[in-house]
């Protein structure tokens, strides 16, 4: 059976036992993924964090010539606002759901918008986004995209996001990408391979993106990125790409795996070209694969040995830094700082699954002790962490930064941040030495109090993360 | 039948109830909905308003509630997260605000409220579904539960100073300017000898609206401040000074005249403040007088905002400062009686010229109007700044979103507000017009 004949994938912690809260030493985390059952957790105690429907704005957000409906309650689209403001190709638009649509269903509200959204616009496709509130009724959304994709000849796009069927909001990338390629690759594999290699690229920089354009050429790669900045016809050429490589493991893996599994182009499993070993190891995977060992090695060599020229001899020596970043990225960005000669003294991660077996079983080889805790947005068990770490620096693209930096502690924030090749190492070089070399907008925020009480602070970290009981 | 809208700007009632809650300090919203309704808000709201992190984060209590909670309730674990959220966050005040998922599985929230109140905890709550509503209903849902449930809950010994007057109608974030223009309000009812009690911003607190019920007057600067008014009347039978929009310059003049009608105050201390602060905003506009003439100032506008921001500024600039009322964007979702109030006064603001007025809040049929009325220049949200761009005139952003510009103290309101305005205008004019003369 296709994959794809789903409305949505499966969630990421019945695929791979993902888990959105945990605390503890890397080599229990390490030793508990060994074993082949996972306890889940929940926490007593909660503040606000991503979920499922956010992460699909952001790659519906990506999407060129595109009108993205939310067709749900007015608030559900505010993030659209923000990617609106931040830069987005996508047109945002709600239904606008009232309290007689949440009793009486709203199908023919949809309906509606979506005929004067296309005679106003023509666009290439159109999203519906799904939420709590078409989830919660069973909203009939399926009808409505089949008989105007008909009616209209215009790819309708559904995404079945809900806001509470998973733990952990990365599987929102899943449900959006399940719905790309259901709806716009084509039912079956290609039968010719064009020469082009998918760039799998969810919600990167678009320096990022460049970065390894740019590399890539170098090696005389040509290129499909999907989904970030693309169109619909590049979601059809990518079933007849030679391969997949992806620029961020975790992202990009429903997508990489799919295009795998349905259509037969192989993934290249690596981990983000971050740090100058990371790029080199990413670049070199790519090349083993199409046998272009030798232009890589010199490419990576010299590209190494510039990067080393414009770093010149800074280090980080005797700084401890904190990261809190999503999981794949904390890993690559944790050998980042070790490369420069820092000493990485915890991790938060977004969330914690089998897809990060290896790095956790490496860091257990070196630093069996180092903590990892495992949450997303959750700002009062990371304040409560960083008050007894007491880095010196901290690496991280949450929306609690200023939480952080009330701590008095120096912050580089991360979220939108382009860290990706060699490039990407000399621009967060030339950052750090800016936040190391200025603490006082730091001291100033540290006069402000603290949103906790003091007592919270005397508990343990994980005092609210429980076993989560069936 | 409420129709699709493009780029919002008017969010949800949960996301309007977080903004008045997050702006009085010692009040700890908690959301008991799904886990990304406090994300979206500081999205969506928090980060397009230039400077209003109260937290450092998003609002820091949540339930996060998921699957087996929309399935079987979600009641159980709202009461673990009031009890440990009292543990975890220092506050004053706890306000329960609900999100739609919570509202469908019919969660007994005022139960859990009395519970927790039971425990002696302070808890208001309020139910804040955004299927219900937009921010504006939001403000008037938070401002109820505080007016109705406070009194229950904390009791004031303090005395109620005499001549307290409660501001009402400034949504924290919605005006951008927000915190600026209740100061310079509070300022200006100073000068008359009046105690303003300004509800929001820094140093309001729990206490300011314990004092509320002891308020001589409630002194209404929008329509969404009509609500309170009332409810207050009925409650406490305090009267109220209805002033439909912020005021900016010389109305600042006729706003005081009024108070000091209504309440018998001293006019000859009214009259010396009055001709004070006239006498400095006079000598404001005489000195750019040079500049006005020679980078002509005197244009049509295009205006931009909520209904409090257009009648403010918009009649400031039309009978204070010359310029031509050309198109009107009143977008904060008035009712229909307030629209047709709105749509008289602002068609005819300036005798014998046509100016249109629209009520909208979807971008693309804001754009559409804006466009065809050919501004010299645009007055408006962050996201009528490409529009400028596209018509090629100058741009000055004053209205939510507000996300290419930094507001923490400045205000457009009163007299002094009047002339921080003339200044950005002027700036935004003068670069303007020396972008045009580089192009062309």
């Amino acid at each position: 059976m296709s994959p794809l004949r789903a409305k949505a994938p499966r969630s990421r912690e019945k695929r791979l036992d993902t888990l959105g809260a945990w605390f503890g030493p890397v080599s229990i985390a390490s030793k508990e993924f060994a074993s082949d059952e996972i306890a889940q957790r929940i926490r007593t105690f909660a503040q606000s964090s991503n979920d499922d429907l956010l992460y699909a704005l952001r790659i519906l957000s990506g999407i060129r010539n595109s009108v993205t409906i939310i067709h749900g309650p007015r608030g559900c689209a505010a993030a659209g606002l923000y990617h609106t403001a931040t830069g987005s190709n996508t047109r945002w638009v709600v239904t606008n759901l009232d309290e007689r649509d949440t009793i009486m269903g709203a199908d023919g509200k949809l309906r509606k918008s979506i005929l004067a959204l296309y005679y106003r616009y023509h666009p290439s496709v159109v999203f519906i986004v799904g939420n709590p509130v078409i989830a919660i009724n069973n909203d009939d959304i399926q009808s409505v995209v089949e008989e105007l994709h008909e009616e209209l000849e215009l790819p309708i796009v559904p995404v079945y996001v809900t806001g509470f069927s998973s733990q952990n909001a990365v599987s929102g990338y899943d449900t959006a990408l399940h719905s790309l390629l259901k709806y716009l690759s084509g039912n079956n594999a290609s039968t010719k391979k064009n020469e082009t290699i998918n760039l799998l690229s969810v919600a990167e920089h678009p320096l990022d993106r460049k970065e390894a354009l740019n590399l890539l050429a170098l090696i005389g790669l040509e290129l499909n990125i999907i989904p970030d900045d693309s169109t619909i016809e590049l979601f059809r050429s990518a079933v007849a790409a030679k391969a997949s490589i992806p620029l961020c493991p975790d992202a990009s893996e429903y997508l990489g795996l799919i295009l795998q599994e349905k259509y037969g182009v192989p993934l290249i499993k690596v981990s983000r070209p971050v740090g100058v070993k990371g790029t080199g190891r990413w670049l070199k995977s790519i090349a083993a694969f199409l046998g272009k060992e030798s232009v890589t090695e010199e490419l990576h060599t010299r590209k190494a040995a510039e990067t080393a020229r414009q770093l010149g001899d800074f280090s980080l020596k005797g700084i401890k830094v904190y990261i809190s970043l999503s999981s794949a990225n904390a890993f690559s960005v944790l050998e980042l700082v070790e490369e420069l000669g820092g000493e990485v003294n915890g991790l938060t991660i977004t969330h914690l699954d089998r897809l990060h077996i290896p790095y956790l079983d490496e860091l257990t080889t070196r630093s069996p002790s180092l903590q990892i805790h495992v949450s997303d947005g959750q700002a009062f068990e990371e304040v409560s962490i960083l008050r007894k770490l007491s880095p010196d620096l901290y690496l991280g693209d949450s929306t609690h930064l200023g939480q952080v930096a009330r701590l008095g502690i120096p912050v580089i924030s991360l979220e939108s941040f382009a860290l990706v090749g060699y490039s990407g190492v000399v621009r967060l070089v030339r950052c750090i030495k800016t936040a190391l070399a200025n603490g006082s907008y730091e001291l100033s925020l540290a006069k402000v109090s603290s949103p906790y009480h003091e007592a919270w602070f005397r508990r343990s970290h994980n005092w609210h993360i429980k076993r989560e009981v069936k | 039948m409420a129709h699709h809208l493009e780029a919002s700007r008017n969010s949800c009632a949960l996301h309007g109830a977080l903004q008045l809650f997050e702006a009085i300090d010692g009040v700890v919203p908690v959301i008991h909905s799904t886990s990304g309704c406090g994300v979206q808000h500081y999205l969506g709201v928090t980060r397009l308003s230039g400077g209003n992190d109260t937290f450092g984060s998003p609002p820091v209590s949540s339930s996060n509630i998921k699957q087996k909670h929309v399935v079987f309730g979600g009641g159980s674990r709202l009461r673990e997260q009031l009890k440990n959220t009292v543990k975890v966050v220092q506050g004053d005040l706890y306000a329960i605000v609900t999100g739609c998922s919570t509202e469908m599985v019919g969660d007994d929230i005022p139960a859990m409220a009395k519970e927790g109140r039971d425990q002696e905890w302070p808890v208001i709550y309020t139910n804040t579904p955004g299927f219900g509503g937009d921010v504006h209903h939001g403000y008037h849902l938070a401002v109820k539960a505080l007016i109705e449930q406070l009194p229950d809950i904390v009791k004031s010994q303090e005395k109620i100073p005499s001549g307290l007057i409660n501001i009402w109608g400034i949504i924290p974030n919605q005006d951008p300017f927000w915190r600026g223009n209740l100061q310079e309000v509070g300022r200006l009812l100073e000068g008359i000898g009046l105690v303003p009690n300004l509800l929001l911003g820094s140093g309001q607190n729990v206490a300011s609206w314990q004092r509320v019920p002891g308020a001589l007057l409630n002194l209404v600067i929008s329509p969404w401040g009509e609500f309170p008014a009332r409810l207050l009347e009925e409650r406490y039978a305090t009267p109220s000074i209805t002033f439909e929009g912020v005021p900016v310059g010389t109305a600042a003049s006729i706003l005081l005249r009024r108070l000091t009608e209504q309440l018998e105050l001293d006019p000859i201390r009214t009259e010396a403040f009055i001709t004070r602060e006239e006498l400095r905003l006079n000598q404001q506009f005489a000195r750019l007088v040079d500049t006005y003439y020679r980078a002509g100032f005197q244009r049509e506008f295009a205006l931009v905002g909520e209904s409090a921001q257009v009648i403010g500024i918009g009649e400031f600039l039309v009978k204070s400062f010359g310029l031509l009322p050309r198109t009107l964007v009143i977008t904060d979702n008035p009712s229909e009686s307030i629209r047709e109030a709105l749509d008289s006064r602002l068609t005819t603001i300036l005798p014998g010229y046509h100016t249109d007025v629209l009520f909208s809040e979807d971008k693309s049929e804001i754009a559409d109007v804006v466009r065809a009325g050919e501004p010299g220049i645009i007055l408006g949200s962050s996201l009528e700044h490409c529009l400028a761009l596209e018509l090629g005139v100058p741009f000055l952003a004053l209205s939510f979103p507000l996300f290419d510009r930094i507001v923490l103290e400045r205000a457009y309101a009163g007299y002094r507000g009047a002339a921080v305005l003339l200044e950005d205008l002027g700036s935004a004019m003068i670069a303007g017009s020396k972008y045009i003369n580089e192009a062309s």
